[in-house]
C-alpha cells in the first residue's frame, strides 16, 4: 500500500470543507447589478412541485380516438405554445406515444399571488385555434379546419428545410384569391394569439399546396409543421389527471426536511464519534463530503450543467443516506477493532481493515446502485438516461404520473456514488494520516485496549 | 457468541407468524389503494375562522351531484384547519367542474377566503397502469439481485445464496406492507418507493455477511461444520449490523419525528415505513437469510446421503 504522509488528513480535510462550503453557498461575483455564477450554491437548487407548488396534469384525446403519432406531436406543440404565451417558461412536457397521453407539470409562477391552476389546465387544452392572417395582424384568411396536413421536407432544388401545406378544397379557393393579392406582402400563421410564423408571398399558388420556406433547421420545420397541425387536430385534449399544490404548504414541508436533515447529521454523528472514537471523526468528516457531493449534483454544481428538480422524497434520500453512508466506515472500524484485538499494530490493523473489508463495501454499494436505478428508470421521465436503460422493461407502462421519486432514485445514487468516495478512499487517507501524529498513535482510540 | 443459526426455528417462527398475521389482516379488512393508484379525486381547501363541515359538505355535494367524505387535517404552514374533500367515484373531476365548486365555496363563504389548496386527480386506468409499473420495477429490482448475488458468491452456491437473500428481501417487503396496513395508510408510490430501498438495503446488509461467510470458508477449513460456519460469520457482524442500523434508524427517526409535528402527511408515510423495514432488514439479514441458506443446504446433504 502507498505511503501516506502525514499532511494528508489536513489536505483532505481542507478540501471536503471547501466542497461543502462551495455547494453550500455556491460562489458568485457581481460587478455593478450583474451576478455571474461561478459554483451554483444550495439556493440555485430546483425544487419539484410538490415543494414550490405547481399543477401537474395529463391529457389526452377523448376516449374511443386513436390519435396518430403526429397528431400527439401535433397536441404537444399547441400545448407548449401556449405554455409560453402563458408565460410558463420553467415547464417539463412529456409525451407517450403508445398510450396516446401528454404530461405537462409546471410551477406556480414566481410573484403570483392568485394564480388559478384550473383555468390554466383547461386553457392549455382547449382546441388550438389557427388562422392564416392577411400581413402581420390583418383579416382572417384561412382558419385550422381548412389545412389538411403541414409535414417537414426538404426542398428538392436548393436542399433547404421548408413546410409543406397541402389545403381542403375550400381552403386552396381562399389561398389562391389571397395570394393572387399579396404578392411580397406577408401572410401570418397564428395560433390563437400567439404568431409562429410570417412568410412572405413569392407568387400565387392556387392549387393548394404551398411551401413556407426560411432557412429552417430541421427541428425548427419539424416545429412549425407540428404547430400548424395542431390547428387542425381533430380532437379536444381531455384532462385525465390534474393535480395541483399551493406554494406554501410545500414550502413549509420542505424546511420541516431540512431541519429533519440537519438533526439527523447531529444525531449520526454523535453515535459514530462515541462508538468509535477516532475513526468515528474521520467518519463524520467524510459524511460531510459526501453531503456536499450530493448537494454538489443536485444544484448542479458548475453553471453548465444543469440542476436536477429535488422534491421532498429526493430529501429524504439524502437524509436517509447520510445514515446509511456511515455503513462503510462501521465496517471498517469494526474490522480495525477486531484486528487490533487480534494484536496487530495500528499501522497494520487500518490497512487490513479497510483491505479486507473492502469487497462487502463493494457488494452493498453496487445493489444500492442497481436500486437506484430502477427506480429512476420506473419513476423518471421517459428522456432520461435511465429510463431509456430500462425501457425494455418498462415501455409498456408509459411514463410516471408523478416525478416526486425519480428525485428520491437520483439522490440515493448520488449519495452512495459519494460514499464510496468519502467513506472508502478519503477516510482511509484521512486515517492513516492522522494515526502519525503522537496523540492519535494510541490503539484505544481506535477499539484496540487501553494498556498500550 | 450467540448461537444464531441454532435458533433458527425461534426466528422462522417469529417471522411467519407476522407474515401470516398481516397477511390475514390485509384479506379481512381489505387494503386501501391510494388514488394515484385507483383513481379518483381529492380536493384539499383552505379558510378562514369557522365553517361548519357538514355544510361545507353539502355546498360540494349539491353542485357535484354525489356524496363525498370530509376529512379536517391541519395546515403544515399556518396551523389552521383545512378541509380535505375525497370523492367516491373513482372517475374525477375535470378541471371546469372544480372550478365551479370552488366558486360556489367562495360565493357562499364569501368572508371566508376559501382557497384550494391542492387538488390530486387520478384516472383509474392511467392509476391502474402506474401500480401495474410498480410491481413489474420491484420485481425487476429483485430478479437484478439475484443474479447479481449469484454471480459475487459462485463459491459458496451463489444461486442458492442468491435465491435466500431475496426470500430475505420479500420478508422485508412484508413487515413493510405489515406497516400500511396495520396503519391503514393507503398503498401509494411511497410504499413502492420503500419497498425498493429496502430491497437494497436488506441486500447490503445480506451482502455482508456473505463476504464474511465466503472468507471464513477459506479461513476455517474444510472440518466446521456449516452451522458454524455461518453462526461464526453471522457473529462477526453482528456489531456492524446493529451499528449501521441504529445511525440509519436515528436519521429516520429525526424525519418521522419532524414530520409528525409539522404534519408533512406525505413523509410520514415514507419514513415510518422505512423506519421499520430497515429495522426489519438488519434483523432478516442476521436471523432469516444465514439460517435460511444452511437449513437449504443440510436438506440438499441429507437428500444425496440417503
Amino acid at each position: 500500500m502507498k505511503k501516506v504522509g502525514k499532511s494528508m488528513f489536513f489536505v483532505i480535510l481542507a478540501l471536503i470543507i471547501a466542497l461543502t462550503a462551495l455547494s453550500f453557498f455556491g460562489l458568485y461575483a457581481s460587478y455593478g447589478d450583474v451576478t455571474t455564477t461561478y459554483i451554483k450554491g444550495a439556493g440555485d437548487i430546483r425544487w419539484g412541485i410538490d415543494i414550490r407548488g405547481g399543477v401537474d396534469v395529463t391529457f389526452s384525446p377523448p376516449e374511443g380516438y386513436d390519435a396518430t403519432d403526429d397528431e400527439m406531436a401535433a397536441a404537444e406543440s399547441i400545448i407548449k405554445v401556449r405554455l409560453v404565451s402563458q408565460n410558463i417558461t420553467d415547464s417539463e412536457v412529456y409525451t407517450d406515444y403508445n398510450k396516446d397521453r401528454i404530461i405537462v407539470r409546471f410551477p406556480w409562477k414566481a410573484e403570483e399571488t392568485n394564480f388559478n391552476p384550473e383555468s390554466a389546465v383547461k386553457e392549455l387544452g382547449e382546441t388550438a385555434l389557427l388562422t392564416f392572417r392577411e400581413n402581420q395582424d390583418g383579416p382572417t384568411i384561412l382558419e385550422g379546419k381548412q389545412v389538411e396536413s403541414a409535414t417537414a421536407v426538404v426542398n428538392a432544388e436548393n436542399g433547404e428545410y421548408a413546410v409543406s401545406l397541402k389545403l381542403t378544397k375550400d381552403g386552396a379557393e381562399a389561398f389562391s384569391e389571397a395570394t393572387g393579392r399579396l404578392i411580397g406582402q406577408q401572410i401570418s400563421i397564428w395560433m390563437d394569439e400567439t404568431m409562429i410564423s410570417a412568410p412572405t408571398v413569392n407568387s400565387q399558388i392556387p392549387n393548394g399546396e404551398a411551401q413556407i420556406t426560411g432557412r429552417f433547421t430541421a427541428e425548427e420545420a419539424k416545429s412549425l409543421a407540428d404547430k400548424i397541425n395542431g390547428g387542425a387536430l381533430p380532437f379536444k385534449l381531455q384532462t385525465e389527471n390534474f393535480s395541483s399544490l399551493s406554494p406554501t404548504l410545500g414550502i413549509g414541508a420542505r424546511d420541516a426536511m431540512v431541519t429533519a436533515g440537519m438533526i439527523a447529521f447531529v444525531l449520526v454523528a454523535i453515535f459514530i464519534i462515541v462508538l468509535y472514537r477516532v475513526p468515528g471523526i474521520v467518519a463524520c468528516i467524510a459524511l460531510l463530503g459526501q453531503i456536499a457531493g450530493s448537494i454538489a449534483c443536485v444544484s448542479g454544481f458548475f453553471p453548465n450543467i444543469p440542476s436536477f428538480t429535488l422534491t421532498l422524497p429526493g430529501i429524504a434520500g439524502i437524509i436517509l443516506s447520510i445514515g446509511m453512508g456511515v455503513d462503510a466506515n462501521v465496517i471498517t472500524s469494526e474490522r480495525i477493532k477486531e484486528e487490533l484485538q487480534v494484536g496487530k499494530t495500528l499501522d497494520g490493523a487500518i490497512d487490513s481493515g479497510f483491505h479486507r473489508t473492502f469487497s462487502a463495501i463493494f457488494d452493498g454499494n453496487i445493489t444500492m446502485v442497481l436500486v437506484a436505478a430502477v427506480l429512476m428508470g420506473a419513476f423518471g421521465p421517459p428522456g432520461s438516461v435511465f429510463a431509456r436503460m430500462f425501457t425494455a422493461i418498462f415501455r409498456w407502462f408509459g411514463p410516471s404520473a408523478t416525478g416526486a421519486i425519480y428525485s428520491f432514485g437520483f439522490t440515493l445514487i448520488v449519495g452512495v456514488i459519494f460514499n464510496f468516495l468519502m467513506g472508502v478512499t478519503a477516510s482511509r487517507l484521512m486515517l492513516k494520516s492522522i494515526s502519525k501524529f503522537k496523540p492519535f498513535k494510541k490503539a484505544w482510540l481506535y477499539g484496540g485496549a487501553k494498556n498500550d | 457468541m450467540i448461537n444464531i443459526v441454532g435458533r433458527k426455528k425461534i426466528w422462522f417462527a417469529i417471522s411467519s407468524t407476522i407474515i401470516i398475521v398481516t397477511l390475514l389482516v390485509a384479506l379481512i379488512f381489505g387494503v386501501e389503494l391510494d388514488i394515484e393508484f385507483r383513481g379518483g379525486s381529492l380536493v384539499t381547501y383552505s379558510f378562514d375562522g369557522e365553517i361548519q363541515k357538514a355544510d361545507f359538505q353539502s355546498v360540494i355535494e349539491n353542485n357535484l351531484g354525489q356524496s363525498i367524505s370530509l376529512q379536517e387535517q391541519e395546515d403544515v404552514v399556518t396551523g389552521k384547519v383545512n378541509y380535505v374533500a375525497t370523492l367516491s367515484s373513482k372517475e374525477g373531476i375535470t378541471p371546469e367542474k372544480q372550478e365551479e365548486i370552488t366558486t360556489a365555496l367562495q360565493q357562499k363563504y364569501a368572508d371566508q377566503n376559501v382557497q384550494v389548496v391542492s387538488t390530486s386527480n387520478v384516472d383509474p386506468a392511467i392509476g391502474h397502469d402506474f401500480f401495474v409499473k410498480c410491481v413489474v420495477a420491484v420485481a425487476a429490482a429483485a430478479l437484478l439481485m439475484i443474479i447479481y448475488i449469484a454471480f459475487r458468491f459462485r463459491k459458496i452456491g451463489g444461486w442458492s445464496a442468491g435465491v435466500f437473500a431475496v426470500c430475505a428481501l420479500l420478508h422485508d417487503v412484508m413487515f413493510v406492507f405489515a406497516v400500511f396496513v396495520f396503519f391503514r395508510i393507503p398503498i401509494s408510490q411511497n410504499f413502492i418507493a420503500v419497498a425498493l430501498t429496502i430491497l437494497g438495503y436488506s441486500i447490503n446488509a445480506t451482502v455482508v455477511v456473505y463476504d464474511r461467510i465466503r472468507e471464513n470458508k477459506r479461513l476455517m477449513g474444510a472440518k466446521t461444520t456449516l452451522n458454524e460456519l455461518v453462526n461464526t460469520s453471522i457473529n462477526q457482524s453482528l456489531t456492524r449490523s446493529i451499528n449501521t442500523t441504529v445511525s440509519t434508524v436515528l436519521a429516520l427517526a429525526a424525519v418521522c419525528a419532524v414530520a409528525l409535528l409539522s404534519h408533512v402527511e406525505s413523509i410520514i408515510t415514507f419514513a415510518f415505513p422505512m423506519l421499520v423495514g430497515m429495522i426489519a432488514g438488519a434483523y432478516s439479514s442476521i436471523c432469516i437469510a444465514g439460517p435460511l441458506w444452511v437449513t437449504w443446504q443440510d436438506h440438499k446433504a441429507a437428500k444425496k446421503a440417503k
